[in-house]
């Protein structure tokens, strides 16, 4: 990374030292954790310059008893604020109905307190937060009770709390939450060790958490009333389009001539991008009055260009590349060596091998890019949906050559993140064209800027070569990854892990899912890096990132090795799953989890006609540490021209705890659907450096009619919360794969699986 | 300068004849529950209703549309209160909700003339709005859930002592 980008480490994020303060203010009562100055740097600049910045405040009751919840967190479809506002309730005591939720800036005093900043992914919000929003909320109840207890002339110890309600049984006397907060001075502070020494409900108690309260943001969202980065309107604000090079990364601008732009009515300025900060190359902004004048001079700008060295570059030659480093012994980097593989392999009685590629993916969010720039004295205003403010904040004011402490976040809706959001490019050229212009700049990337210029879900090839012992057990696997390494792009080392063979840093974005729960005594699994995709396809987080290749890869192979040994695919699963070792618990879950998405989808048991076939496969996505534990029964039909028509997917999910039922069914349907797209109907290709796909015509996501049956089982069984909006997208590909194996004998080791490649694998 | 009938309400805008409509809604008028999602008539995020038939938006040129009767997310029941908004809220349709306008708008235009859709109907009739979410299953509930909540509000109409 270069030295425009400073990411602000914080130390805010450590609530462990930090006090929760609740007091009266001006408009009611607001809750939060104390901001000790001097401990973070750009809290004090930022309070000190901008006036009207959020207070330290995670929420506030109003005189009204309305209680606004100000999250840190980009919703963009996981309605993470309301659960947010769940938590805090079902300890607060409040009335849903009285529930308000708003989106926080990128004030470090918002960052998550576990991540340390301010980012959203990896399916950690719920799980990362239930303990310090539980607490809050609960502190709140505290200081409501003692204020309501002095105004009763009773003692709290006698009261109880319902629906923004205190009350004392015996006196039949009771006040409510706005009437504390209209009346009383509350100033109440908890140390840390208060905070933790508050005795938080036993699930037993709880009134809120396991409901399917109705989600606080969905009603604007019928009525279009919703506010998107994309709605954003500011006074004077003028509209900029960007021009995008016909190589995805690497090009420069030789020459603009816009002498035909400027015919165009509206037309202010094109602006050329130097972005110090290396998010894009070769960009050119046409500013313009409106968003259609800007297209118009952007289709009227004549440049050209230096292709730079990616311009040859197509999706085979990344594959070729990726054969090539995986063929090399010295290549990559270890991320698991349990064993002696290569001797197991060795003095294996059968080896298997195989090889799985997953082709370049696009996250095209609904929402195409965009972002708001705005300069008001020293401060930059970013108006954005965004999933890592933290780092959009400093790339932005590395793209305007400012502090990051002068750069204010405001954070609106995503039109759909999946990942793409975590990035920060679309700050760029905004920032640059307000500067260059002098007022404020929305820009707005078009459909085909927005896929083309995606940080795409890499191509991946992936090698797996498995022994088996004379009775057909699993004695070695090893396992070589080979992509573009999307996490470490960022450039922020607390992103990377130690490699177990000391080698450096390694991705281990790029494998997860790869140290997998079954019980394989001979295993390594190696991270190797694909520089040629990494610099001509600039890859991202895409909804469950690396599971979604290493899953493909490893629950393929389990069956090819399954059948191998003559074994029942699930049942040699069942067996790998022993709850040995250091996969003690998580594998009994995962094992249950395959139990009965086999039992619900009458695995073994349904009689299916020719053709049809029911594959199986389980996850424990994301990374080992947050697993969640999801497996899939899918039931598919194959037509002797290769084409797969899915019929039915069973899916079975162990979330641990559940905040808000129906929202996770949404939320693990939402990721089966996306796992499906991606399985038969997403493929992007490069060529001659450049991505081919353009719009919806050629990079073809799901539609309603290609929807199967899906059935989501959820499985809560008290343990602690687990991330659920991503695990579900990596479970179909591989048990649709295997179904089609079971179905017509048919082997396909590739995504998309295409009506081609089926009907090829059923000749051979 | 051209004058759009919206929402039941003249306005004049000021635009090139040739500029699609979903920009004037969003920019001019500063209507932006109409959303952007592809500007190649692919996606159906910008669906609005022309004299009550749902087109794109982003394919219908302001000069074609004045004169007619136009109707945005905004203007489809005063309140926000339309049976389908009340059903994309009983069945928690939303997830971004960046294409749901489009999707009501665009179901709208179905129950309008058939109140008692078969899936398959739904089906022919939606597929043109992506949802990225893959609300979809939600979307078809919502459909038959509001189909059904205005057969039995007219039918109620019907039995309406004179
Ligand atoms: S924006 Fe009009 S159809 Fe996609
Ligand atoms: S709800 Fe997000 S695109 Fe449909």
């Amino acid at each position: 990374m270069n030295t425009h980008v400073k990411i602000t480490k914080s130390e805010a994020a450590d609530l462990s030292r930090r006090s929760f303060l609740v007091g009266s203010a001006a408009a009611g009562l607001a809750l939060g954790y104390s901001a000790v100055p001097g401990l973070f740097g750009s809290d004090e600049a930022l309070a000190a310059t901008a006036k009207n910045f959020d207070p330290s405040v995670w929420y506030a009751i109003g005189p009204d008893g309305l209680v606004t919840v100000t999250v840190g967190k980009a919703d963009m479809g996981q309605h993470v604020a309301s659960t947010m506002a769940q938590l805090i309730s079902e300890e607060l005591g409040s009335n849903w109905k009285d529930m308000r939720i708003q989106l926080a800036s990128n004030d470090p005093k918002f960052n998550d307190p576990v991540l340390g900043a301010q980012i959203t992914g990896g399916s950690w919000s719920t799980m990362m937060n239930f303990d310090a929003m539980s607490r809050a909320g609960a502190a709140g109840r505290i200081a409501l009770m003692e204020a309501a207890a002095g105004m009763m002339g009773v003692p709290a110890g006698e009261l109880t709390v319902r629906d923004s309600l205190i009350t004392h049984v015996k006196s039949k006397k009771s006040k409510s939450f706005a009437e504390i907060v209209k009346s009383g001075k509350i100033t109440k502070t908890f140390t840390p060790d208060d905070l933790k020494a508050i005795k938080l409900k036993t699930p037993d108690q709880y009134t809120k958490v396991g409901v399917s309260v109705p989600q606080l943001d969905i009603p604007d969202k019928t009525r279009g009333a919703a506010k998107y980065g994309i709605d954003v309107m500011l006074p004077g604000m003028v509209y900029g389009k960007v021009v995008t090079p016909p190589v995805r990364y690497g090009a420069t601008v030789k020459s603009v001539d816009d002498s035909a732009a400027k015919k165009v009515p509206g037309f202010i300025k094109a602006v050329v991008l130097d972005d110090k900060t290396k998010t894009t190359t070769g960009w050119v902004v046409a500013v313009a009055k409106t968003y259609t004048e800007a297209q118009k001079a952007a289709d009227a700008l004549k440049i050209t260009y230096d292709g730079g060295p990616n311009a040859k570059l197509s999706s085979q030659s990344l594959f070729d590349e990726a054969k090539r480093l995986q063929g090399l012994s010295d290549s990559g980097e270890f991320f698991v060596k349990d064993g002696d593989p290569a001797a197991a392999l060795g003095s294996a009685a059968k080896v298997i091998e195989a090889e799985y590629t997953t082709n370049i993916n696009i996250h095209c969010p609904m929402e195409p890019m965009n972002a708001t720039a705005e300069f008001t004295g020293d401060i930059l205003h970013i108006y954005t949906g965004n999933q890592f403010a933290t780092r959009t904040g400093a790339i932005a004011a590395g793209a305007a050559g400012i502090d990051p402490k002068h750069v204010v976040m405001h954070q609106m809706y995503l039109g759909g993140g999946f990942g793409r959001r975590l990035d920060a490019d679309m700050t760029v050229p905004a920032v640059q064209a307000a500067k260059a212009v002098g007022k404020p700049v929305k820009v707005i990337y078009s459909r085909e800027n927005d896929m083309t210029m995606d940080f795409s879900r890499p191509l991946t090839y992936q090698k797996v070569k498995a022994g088996l012992d004379g009775d057909g057990k699993l004695v070695a696997l090893s396992h070589d990854v080979v992509s573009a390494w999307p996490t470490q792009r960022w450039g922020i080392p607390d992103f990377l892990s130690p490699s177990v063979d000391k080698k450096g840093p390694l991705d281990a974005f790029t494998v997860n899912g790869a140290d997998f729960f079954y019980t394989v005594p001979n295993h390594y699994v190696r991270a190797i890096k694909n520089e040629m995709a990494h610099e001509a396809t600039p890859s991202g987080q895409l909804r469950s990132v690396a599971p979604g290749w290493t899953f493909w890869a490893v629950e393929s192979m389990i069956d090819e090795i399954a059948h191998a040994a003559g074994k029942d695919p699930a049942q040699f699963r069942i067996e790998l799953l022993d709850g040995k070792g250091k996969n003690d618990g998580g594998a009994q879950r995962l094992r249950n989890t395959l139990l009965a998405a086999m039992g619900l989808a009458g695995y073994g048991s349904l009689k299916l006609p020719k053709g049809e076939g029911i594959g199986v496969a389980c996850v424990s996505s994301q990374e080992r540490k947050t697993a969640s534990w999801t497996a899939c029964a899918a039931h598919v039909a194959v037509a002797p021209s290769g084409e797969v028509t899915v019929k039915k997917l069973t899916v079975a999910t162990d979330v641990g705890t559940q905040v808000n039922p129906d929202g996770i069914r949404a939320q693990v349907e939402g990721a089966a659907l996306w796992g499906l797209s991606l399985a038969l109907y997403e493929k992007a290709t490069l060529k001659d450096g450049g991505i081919e796909q353009t719009n919806f015509d050629t990079y073809t996501p799901l539609r309603m009619s290609q929807l199967p049956e899906v059935t989501v089982n959820v499985i809560s069984n008290g343990e602690p919360a687990t991330g659920v909006g991503e695990p579900a997208v990596t479970v179909i590909a591989p048990a649709i794969g295997n179904a089609v194996f079971n179905a017509v004998g048919a082997r396909v080791r590739g995504l998309p699986i295409t009506a081609e490649a089926v009907k090829a694998a059923m000749k051979a | 300068m051209a004058t759009l009938n919206i929402n039941g309400r003249n306005m004049s805008v000021e635009a090139a004849g040739d500029t699609p409509l979903l920009w004037v809604i969003r920019e001019q008028l500063q209507m932006t529950g109409t959303k952007f999602g592809c500007g190649a008539g692919l996606c159906g995020a910008c669906t609005v209703h022309v004299n009550g038939e749902a087109v794109r938006s982003c394919q219908t040129s302001v000069s074609d549309a004045a004169g007619k009767k136009i109707t945005t997310i905004e203007g489809l029941s005063a309140k926000g209160e339309h049976p389908l908004q009340k059903a994309w809220i009983a069945e928690q349709v939303p997830q971004c909700g960046y294409c749901q306008s489009g999707q009501i708008m665009q179901a709208a235009s179905l129950l309008a003339k058939n109140s008692n859709p078969s899936k398959e109907e739904v089906v022919a009739h939606m597929d043109g709005n992506l949802c990225r979410c893959m609300t979809y299953s939600r979307i078809q509930k919502a459909i038959m859930r509001a189909a059904a909540d205005m057969r039995t509000a007219s039918n109620a109409g019907d039995r309406r002592p004179t």
